[in-house]
């Protein structure tokens, strides 16, 4: 008994079930980027259901081919452009508060990930309890080609990842299927996307909150996928001995000495496409990540928070705006990177991106309040 | 009789094991009685910036420190295991001896194949060391042993060749030690002779014929003991001898031997056994090591204070044995500082622990029907951990203090580096234990628990008290060296200069009648406060001593029987030296409330220190004055407990370097954790 209360214009449509809210990003012509109106929809139907004991658990998905292709940067930037990088901030703190809410929220949340989920998408799936994969899946976090980094909370989630698999997802933008989804641990499970009908339809019949009922549910529709054969997953090993080097300049060395042992295309793709990576981006993604190791997601999202706030203002480099205009805008896939390369970076550069802003009107990230709910030890082990 | 019936009905579900039905629940079973985990940062504010807090305490290479935190935490080779939706590291303790060898190995490769070794041995510079004793503290959070088992090779073996050698000992070896193409240990201590190494009794004699040296252990007690890394893997060692020339006893010298070959085979002529199980560090595989005509050639000896010539004629540049042997101590200074400094991140693990678990757990409501109460809101509990914490802050100042004076060492400062490196590393580790054993049963049974770290940490730091010179005799060489400051400041025209004792040259602090809380907190009187009670000590020792010699004893006879003396004055220079790199700490700090937090933590560190016996035994404080003190402790103390979880949280200790009873502890023993 599913009654349907938002038109078919809204960003977010909403379905309203006995348990169970379905909620559908719909902005299917742009892969379902997350517009600031979408952000803003999305929060309040969250922060709304919690304190709904109707409600049991939330599903996000998306319309078309694309689960979400991430933030709306386009937007941010028209924004930027038009108000000052004031008018950025405010879409990363919406965004960020969001991810917040969902990392820590007292009642399940499904993300059926049916296509691509990069970028602003892994924030509003990756944080949520349970992650469903399918052979559509698309995943990657590509902001280093754009000059940004892995933010809406990446340092928290890619640097909980096997080994040093993290900094090469975040520092690459490495694409991975639902398979290496699994595999890895960005998905928690693996479903045909011929069966999701089947796996929403019991969702919403399960009057349940306990995340181990609704496990065993979407367990029911599992298949164990094989991983194929020129998985990066087999590379681990390299990874790791790269991957944990010291410094970006390091890791690229080390991969160097790699493909001289052993001449070996994937590692020479991947060198290339450090060396495409706006270097300013690498150097303030790879100190992310390693600091998030060690940070629950809330001190992970308020540093991504400053930081993205430095990418905006284009104090010590503009190259989030070179990297929208050359990949997004002129579409010429050739960015002038400024510093272009990383040895001209000073390690104190790198300090500033983690400072505090200097603006008067400038605060911390200061996500949402959680205290009042009883949350579950999932959440707990995350702050 | 219906008492009875109920008893038989409990008893028949405990023997059928079924789960409780209903039936047997009373209303007030039901289940919002159950206790739930609330994570004490829902609850507690942060008056400061702990990452500011953390900065000052960790002092250096917080970037590195991190990023190897995250090498351990991302392998398997460090044993993480979920507990309570959190991963924990942590070896496994419940591994046999052999097995806890073999994987502290497989650490050290793991971290060797990711370059974290590199520059440790043919690096220079402040910047190396200072990194270097950053990886050693992390290492150190990991796991006793593998930070002693890296300590052996780096320092000891390591720091020999560094020290002792000369340009060809360096080419020939620095570079492969660092990569781990020898493994070396260090053979000084015998079965008869620990701290009183001149006393050895291995013996080395030159052959000029074949040039030569030929080695050997005369007797059992001149068996080597306790020596890290030989009974599994080191290939190489530094031996100390008596090296006897043409039939003169030189003193003790220090020549390379190989115990091994590439292929872990024993060499002929060395016989080596297992010390077998300790009470804690099995990771470290302790042996000991005969030699039976050993030869080496010429060159192996450790040139750079002493050496012999082809034709056997010895040579040295320092004429005094005295000198010459100290200056084969020195290597041991750097092990002295990587212990004080280790002892303090255990303190630092324990209290973490200790506090976090005691501002999640409750015992007994104040009314029936009250919550129950947390218990670091217990004052009792409060006096028990928070004066630990404070000197565990304290302590922190002393060791980044102590580590700066390391590596901006010169030989001027060699004497001080060893005074002050002495003293830290006695009281430190003793603290250590002391702040420990106080965590573990702060946290009650859960503290039993290996898997809870603070209480095995115990058994694994034991051993701090006594390697790298013990504890008592490090403290008796403390009041010796202060008495030789003193007997040289005697002298006209000289003043006291060095060590803290300026102090010494200007008249003595008053400590005022009647003590209030302006002046208790106030850190003139609390540096005014230690000084007078080592300046009275330090008199008193000298009297002693000189009243002793006076009535014809030798020097050496008169330090041993004032003992007592000794003893209250090393831990008053202690006290006072440690008081002073906090002070001074402070002093770099603009007015902000992290540094009103430290004001707090500072006055209760030094307010503890006088409730040691002295101040009442010699009279620095009245009786009335010392129950004030005792007063306004406890009132830091409650004015501390706001900020508990803050403070432990800038220890910088990551999550999973500490134990489930600091996080969700009823999640990490649910049943459903129970069944896999």
């Amino acid at each position: 008994m599913s009654s349907s209360v938002s038109s078919q214009h809204d960003q977010v449509l909403v379905e309203e079930n006995s348990f169970a809210r379905i909620l559908t990003l719909n902005r299917p012509k742009q892969l379902n980027a997350l517009s600031f109106q979408m952000i803003s929809r999305l929060l309040e139907l969250f922060l709304a259901y919690e304190e709904d004991p109707n409600v049991k658990l939330v599903i996000l998905k998306g319309k078309g081919r694309a689960f979400c292709a991430g933030g709306d940067v386009v937007a941010v930037v028209h924004d930027i452009w038009a108000g000052g990088w004031r008018a950025g901030a405010n879409f990363f703190m919406k965004e960020f508060s969001l991810n917040y809410l969902m990392a820590t929220y007292s009642k399940p949340q499904v993300s059926i990930l049916n296509g691509i989920v990069m970028g602003g998408g892994n924030g509003v799936s990756m944080h949520g309890r349970f992650r469903v994969a399918t052979e559509n899946s698309v995943f990657a976090m590509p902001e280093t080609a754009l000059g940004l980094f892995p933010d809406v909370g990446a340092s928290y989630f890619l640097s909980r990842l096997p080994g040093f698999f993290g900094e090469y997802v975040g520092l690459t933008g490495a694409r991975l299927d639902g398979a290496e989804m699994l595999a890895c641990g960005l998905a928690t499970h693996f479903v045909p996307s011929a069966k999701l009908p089947m796996v929403e339809a019991a969702l919403c019949d399960a009057d349940s909150s306990d995340p181990v009922i609704i496990s065993s549910i979407i367990d029911q529709y599992c298949e164990k996928p094989s991983l194929k054969e020129q998985t990066v997953y087999n590379r681990l090993d390299v990874i790791d001995r790269c991957f944990s080097q010291r410094t970006v300049e390091e890791i690229l060395s080390a991969l160097e000495r790699e493909v001289v042992d052993q001449r070996d295309g994937w590692i020479f793709a991947t060198i290339q496409t450090l060396k495409k990576a706006s270097p300013t981006s690498l150097k303030i993604s790879l100190r992310s990540i390693r600091v998030g190791r060690v940070q629950g997601v809330g001190a992970c999202l308020a540093r991504e928070y400053r930081m993205v706030c430095h990418v905006m203002r284009g104090e010590f480099s503009k190259d989030f705006f070179e990297g929208c205009r050359a990949m997004l805008l002129d579409k010429d896939k050739n960015p002038k990177w400024e510093p272009s390369k990383l040895e001209h970076i000073a390690d104190t550069t790198i300090d500033r991106y983690f400072s505090k802003v200097k603006d008067e009107d400038w605060e911390d990230l200061k996500p949402p309040t959680r205290s009042k709910f009883n949350l579950p030890p999932y959440v707990i082990a995350k702050l | 009789m219906d008492r009875a019936f109920q008893r038989t009905k409990v008893l028949t579900g405990h023997l059928l094991q079924s789960p409780p039905t209903s039936s047997f629940q009373t209303p007030s079973l039901s289940s919002n009685a159950c206790l739930n985990y609330s994570p004490p940062e829902l609850s507690e504010k942060y008056a400061f910036d702990i990452n500011d807090m953390r900065k000052l305490m960790d002092g250096h290479d917080l970037e590195e420190r991190d990023r190897l935190f995250g090498m351990i935490t991302q392998s398997k080779v460090f044993n993480p295991r979920v507990r309570g939706g959190k991963v924990f590291v942590s070896p496994d303790y419940n591994q046999s001896m052999e097995q806890q060898r073999e994987m502290t190995w497989k650490r050290i490769e793991y971290l060797f194949e990711r370059g974290v070794f590199q520059g440790w041995l043919t690096g220079e510079g402040e910047e190396v060391e200072m990194r270097r004793f950053a990886c050693f503290e992390v290492l150190g959070l990991f796991d006793h042993s593998i930070s002693i088992k890296l300590g052996v090779h780096f320092f000891l073996w390591g720091g020999a060749i560094q020290f002792f050698g000369t340009k060809h000992h360096h080419d020939k070896w620095l570079r492969d030690t660092e990569n781990y193409l020898i493994k070396g240990c260090f053979a000084m201590t015998e079965l008869g002779h620990g701290s009183n190494v001149r006393g050895i009794e291995t013996i080395t004699t030159y052959d000029s014929n074949t040039g030569e040296f030929v080695i050997n252990t005369p007797c059992e007690s001149a068996q080597k003991y306790w020596i890290g890394g030989a009974a599994n893997h080191a290939t190489h060692t530094i031996v100390f001898s008596q090296l006897n020339i043409n039939g003169t006893n030189q003193g003790v010298h220090a020549l390379i031997a190989q115990i091994r070959d590439a292929d872990g085979n024993v060499c002929p002529n060395i016989r080596i056994a297992d010390c077998g199980h300790k009470i804690g560090l099995n990771g470290v595989d302790n042996g000991r090591i005969w030699f039976d005509n050993v030869r080496v050639p010429r060159e192996n000896l450790l040139n750079s204070v002493a050496d012999v010539s082809p034709d056997g004629k010895y040579l040295s540049a320092i004429k005094d044995p005295d000198q010459r042997f100290a200056a084969f101590l020195a290597p041991l200074t750097a092990g002295r500082v990587n212990i004080a400094v280790n002892a303090v991140y255990q303190s630092k693990v324990g209290l973490a622990i200790a506090i976090r678990y005691a501002l999640t757990r409750r015992a007994f409501s104040l009314k029936p029907k009250e919550p129950e109460v947390l218990l670091l809101d217990y004052p009792s509990h409060q006096r028990r951990l928070l004066p630990l914490l404070a000197k565990t802050y304290a302590m922190s100042f002393g060791a980044n203090y102590l580590k700066m004076l390391y590596v901006k060492r010169t030989p001027q400062s060699n004497k001080i580096i060893h005074v002050i490196s002495s003293s830290f590393k006695a009281t430190f580790t003793w603290s250590n234990m002391q702040i420990l054993q106080e965590c573990r049963e702060a946290c009650g049974g859960q503290g039993l628990k290996t898997e809870n770290r603070v209480g095995h940490l115990k058994a694994e730091h034991d051993v701090q008290s006594t390697f790298e010179g013990d504890n008592n005799i490090l403290m008796q060489q403390v009041s010796k060296a202060l008495f030789a400051e003193y007997m040289a400041a005697q002298k006209p025209n000289k003043a006291f200069k060095g060590l803290g004792l300026e102090h010494m040259n200007k008249p003595c602090p008053v400590i005022p009648s009647r003590l209030t809380t302006t002046t208790l907190r106030c850190s003139q009187f609390q540096m005014d406060v230690l000084c007078l009670r080592e300046r009275d000590l330090l008199n008193r020792f000298v009297a002693e001593v000189s009243q002793c010699q006076a009535k014809g004893e030798s020097k050496e006879h008169a330090f041993i029987m004032s003992y007592q003396l000794a003893e209250d004055l090393g831990k008053a220079f202690s006290d006072r030296a440690i008081l002073q790199t906090f002070v001074e700490a402070e002093a770099t700090l603009a007015a902000c409330s992290l540094k009103d937090v430290l004001g707090m933590l500072r006055s209760l560190y030094a307010l503890n220190c006088l409730e040691d016996g002295a101040y009442l035994r010699y009279g620095y404080l009245s009786v009335e004055n010392a129950a004030t003190v005792r007063r306004e402790i406890t009132k830091i103390c409650s004015e501390l407990r706001p900020h508990a979880l803050a403070l432990v949280s800038s220890f910088g200790i990551p999550d999973a370097f500490l134990s489930p009873i600091a996080f969700n502890w009823i999640d990490a023993n649910s049943w459903s954790s129970a069944q896999h």
